[in-house]
């Protein structure tokens, strides 16, 4: 399976309303996932569209991180199957469909000692020029490329483990609770940098346990409640278990 | 310094449970209620070396180098156990341990035979096999439970090296680097002071059965480098096969028993 790579500096973004109009990126087809007997999450059937931000609300234990973790097969299902651009999952070379659906933590683990070793730890051949680009993309324009990962904040770690993500060129960015630990100023931050992303014709799908934290930023939203799907709408419609 | 050597005989033995005496003596001045616990491990020591006494006497005389192979062998099989004892979590740990363990007494001891370094027979392959087989489930022991602790403790870090499409080969490399380092170190270090804080096993057994020192040290230069390479090879061949057995098809990091689960 070939993956199609773009470039960040060179591809003009794509007119948002066209993006809007493609269809699903992921297919969801009664999703069963047992582990050690407990149903976490129990028939989900759903689509998430492309070009857009899904974000994934509900309680702890809900299975919302479950939901994010078997787009790039951390999980499989243990019954249905879940399709990516009408192709099961499974269908795909794992390590080729997880450069194409990046996956950001909640706590960002640094892999490296200095910026410009973390943003090439997926991609070892990426030029400083390309570096840079990537850490202005995430509002980092003032960090010096040698300087230790260990002294930034949680929310620039967030923004470096985001461009390390974005070095391999993704079609979707997995999310997890991306602004939970962070505090309002660069929570915003990092909406900002997402709203942009899927402006740009990314596909977002972000986890969050509060509705509101994801209200800005999201096209649309799915509430989990004890492995089901329970709720699906634009921010404004969706009640969250009120 | 030539000449028979001098060892204890029967009733020297028997002697020398004066000092079993003092040992139980000094507990129970104490009060540290221990005094059970010695006796038992007097008496079984004395048992379990009889018995192997009388074992390796009939294995000597009789076994030829098949024999002392097989032996060794059942000595491998029996360090698998140990090893894997130590490191329950891992899948597949007993099997791992007995590959690990094989694998760096197979060389080892294969490479010692084919250049000529120890004799074919019986009364030296046992004992050499006998050191290379522990040095071997050491190394192979540290590694398989390092490796398990990462599994464990490092699953963020790990699982942000897959995430970034890495196999689990790189995400588990500087890993098993550092797992291979530390089973690797205490074999290294011992190399190193080898003779300037004590003098080791085999040169003292050499010296105690009449050998000369210098004569005996040739010994213990073989012994240690047979060592290097055992815990090497046992190490190496551990970590891979862990990192194998850690992960599935899918290249995801398995839960071990132990670890916290995510919803």
């Amino acid at each position: 399976m070939s993956i199609p790579r773009r470039d960040w500096a060179i591809v003009r973004p794509p007119d948002r309303l066209t993006t809007m109009a493609l269809a699903e990126a992921f297919t969801f087809e009664g999703v069963v996932l047992v582990r050690d007997g407990r149903r976490i999450l129990d028939g989900v059937s759903d689509h998430v569209h492309r070009g857009e931000t899904t974000a994934v609300v509900g309680p702890s234990g809900s299975g919302k991180s479950t939901f994010l973790r078997l787009l790039n097969r951390f999980e499989d299902p243990t019954e249905g199957v879940i399709l990516l651009d009408g192709q099961p999952l499974s269908s795909y070379e794992v390590h080729a469909l997880r450069r194409r659906v990046g996956l950001v933590a909640q706590r960002p683990t640094m892999l490296a000692e200095t910026i410009v070793q973390e943003v090439r730890v997926g991609r070892p051949d990426l030029e400083d020029a390309a570096v840079v680009r990537l850490l202005e993309r995430v509002a980092l324009p003032d960090v010096r490329l040698g300087d230790p990962t260990s002294t930034l904040s949680g929310g620039e770690q967030q923004r470096v483990a985001l461009a390390r993500t974005l070095a391999l060129d993704p079609e979707v960015l997995l999310l997890d609770e991306p602004t939970s630990s962070l505090d309002d100023i660069s929570a915003q931050a990092v909406d900002r940098i997402i709203r942009s992303l899927v402006d740009d014709g990314l596909t977002a799908v972000l986890v969050s346990h509060d509705l509101s934290r994801v209200v800005h930023v999201a096209d649309s939203v799915l509430v989990l409640h004890q492995g089901r799907l329970v709720e699906r709408g634009r921010p404004g419609e969706v009640r969250y278990l009120s | 310094m030539n000449g028979s050597p001098h060892i204890p005989d029967w009733l020297g033995v028997l002697a020398s449970v004066v000092l079993v005496g003092i040992a139980i003596g000094v507990s129970m001045r104490a009060r540290l209620g221990l005094t059970k616990e010695l006796v038992v491990a007097a008496a079984r020591a004395f048992a379990q070396l009889l018995a192997v006494g009388a074992v390796l006497t009939v294995l000597f005389t009789r076994a030829g180098l098949i024999g002392a192979l097989a032996w060794v062998a059942g000595m491998v099989v029996v360090a698998g156990f140990v090893a894997s004892g130590r490191a329950r979590a891992l899948p597949r740990a007993r099997t791992i341990a007995w590959i690990a363990v094989g694998t760096g007494t197979a060389v080892t001891v294969g490479v010692l035979l084919a250049v000529g370094v120890i004799e074919p027979v019986p009364s030296v392959v046992v004992p050499v096999g006998g050191m290379v087989v522990s040095g071997a489930m050491t190394a192979a022991i540290v590694t398989m439970r390092r490796l398990a602790e990462v599994a464990q403790e490092q699953r963020a870090d790990i699982e942000a090296r897959l995430a970034l499409g890495l196999t689990s080969e790189d995400a588990m490399a500087p890993h098993l680097r550092r797992s291979v380092t530390v089973a690797l170190l205490p074999a290294i270090d011992s190399t190193k002071v080898v003779g300037l804080i004590a003098l080791p096993g085999a040169m003292t057994g050499l010296i105690l059965a009449g050998v000369e020192p210098i004569v005996a040290v040739r010994y213990q230069i073989v012994v240690m480098y047979m060592l290097l390479a055992a815990a090497s090879v046992s190490a190496i061949v551990a970590s891979r096969l862990c990192r194998r057995a850690l992960f599935d098809d899918a290249d995801r990091l398995r839960r071990l028993p132990g670890g916290s689960p995510r919803m």
